[in-house]
């Protein structure tokens, strides 16, 4: 067997929003969510793995109908920090959007690049609305401009982690997000 | 969309009850796997907001892992039906310590066929958390080792269950009056 998962407060910088911050504002967001859709069915799409948990609890805030959609998508260029290239879907939705409102939910966006091309190739099947919801911003590292219509926290350009957001595929399930020192952190075998 | 109180029969479980049994069920996988890794995986859709509020209260080192399955036409899901993977997981789960996670076991069809062919992968383990179990229903056996709550024959949803892909948001268990729901056009 390889080597132990660490301990993620050996490599954590700091807590970057804690739990009952991220509660708060997922609420809100909710609320406004549900304020600016009323009387218009919504179909929410998680974008997996990273907006799950986010998914989750905003949806348990939303107040009016809507149904629930998740795409699962991947870059064909390699590594965390180069997501220039194409998206391919590894699972696509099995709703058909034409004609509904729809709301992209996101853990994170950052190059925006990803985002870019999922917008553009769900405006191709013709929604009557397509807007986004992500938890967090990472401003900083835009390169593609993309239009963000509801957003939890704008975060700085560090490398985060918890509340659904992972490190190679662990910490996921942390209740609060931070950032991490990656010189500490040590890669699972 | 009708108003989910129009056809509400009962809350069959509330949210205290559904978050108090869940972190309970999380407790005993904790203990059950303290020193290990472990992999939980979802099948899609029902078992997000299962598996969201589980995974935070799991203390051993942890990775998620994501399925999602369709019928080949229609009846497939019944006895005996093959299922049709539309999304495989990422993680090979040779060697893993895995315990699939589910909202409800109904038929045990689709997660009979699941687990037959997890296992072909050899997994160190491979084990079942289900929140909700409807046994009348069982036509395939399934082993359940983790287990929420056990349910009577009804028509049952919120808490990642939906009718007709609505009210899987709500934050507990209920049975609707099947007369009184429409199904929305």
């Amino acid at each position: 067997m390889g080597v132990k998962v660490q301990d993620y407060r050996e490599f954590m910088d700091e807590v970057l929003v804690d739990e009952n911050t991220i509660g708060k504002r997922v609420a809100e967001l909710g609320a406004q969510i549900s304020r600016e859709y009323t009387s218009r069915e919504l179909l929410v799409v998680c974008l997996l793995r990273g907006g799950l948990t986010f998914t989750a609890d905003l949806t348990r805030h939303l107040t009016i109908p809507h149904t629930l959609d998740c795409m699962s998508l991947s870059s064909y260029s390699v590594g965390r920090y180069a997501s220039s290239g194409n998206v391919r879907v590894n699972l696509d939705l099995m709703t058909n959007i034409e004609g509904l409102n729809v709301l992209l939910v996101e853990d994170i966006v950052d190059s925006g690049r990803t985002l870019a091309h999922v917008l553009q190739m769900l405006k191709t099947r013709e929604p009557r609305s397509l807007k986004v919801c992500v938890l967090l911003d990472k401003k900083y590292r835009r390169e593609v401009p993309v239009e963000v219509d509801y957003v939890g926290f704008d975060v700085p350009d560090k490398y985060v982690f918890g509340y659904g957001i992972d490190i190679d595929e662990h910490f996921r399930h942390l209740r609060f997000i931070a950032s991490a020192d990656m010189q500490k952190y040590r890669k699972t075998s | 969309m009708q108003d989910y109180k129009d056809f509400l029969e009962e809350v069959l479980i509330d949210e205290k009850t559904l978050q108090n049994r869940i972190k309970e069920l999380a407790e005993e996988i904790n203990r059950d796997y303290a020193g290990k890794d472990l992999l939980l995986i979802c099948i899609l859709r029902g078992g997000i907001v299962f598996l969201v509020d589980l995974m935070r209260h799991i203390t051993v080192p942890l990775q998620l892992d994501f399925m999602a399955v369709s019928s080949y036409g229609a009846g497939a899901r019944q006895s005996g039906g093959s299922v049709r993977l539309s999304l495989d997981l990422k993680t090979d789960i040779r060697n893993k310590e895995v315990v699939l996670v589910e909202d409800i076991v109904d038929s045990g069809n689709t997660i009979a066929y699941v687990l037959e062919f997890l296992q072909t992968r050899q997994p160190s383990s491979l084990k079942v958390c289900t929140l909700l179990d409807k046994e009348e229903r069982r036509e395939t056996p399934v082993p359940i080792h983790y287990r929420g709550f056990s349910i009577p024959n009804k028509f049952v949803f919120g808490y990642g269950l939906d009718l007709d892909e609505h009210y899987r948001n709500l934050p507990f268990i209920a049975v609707a009056d099947q007369k009184k729901y429409r199904t929305p056009e």
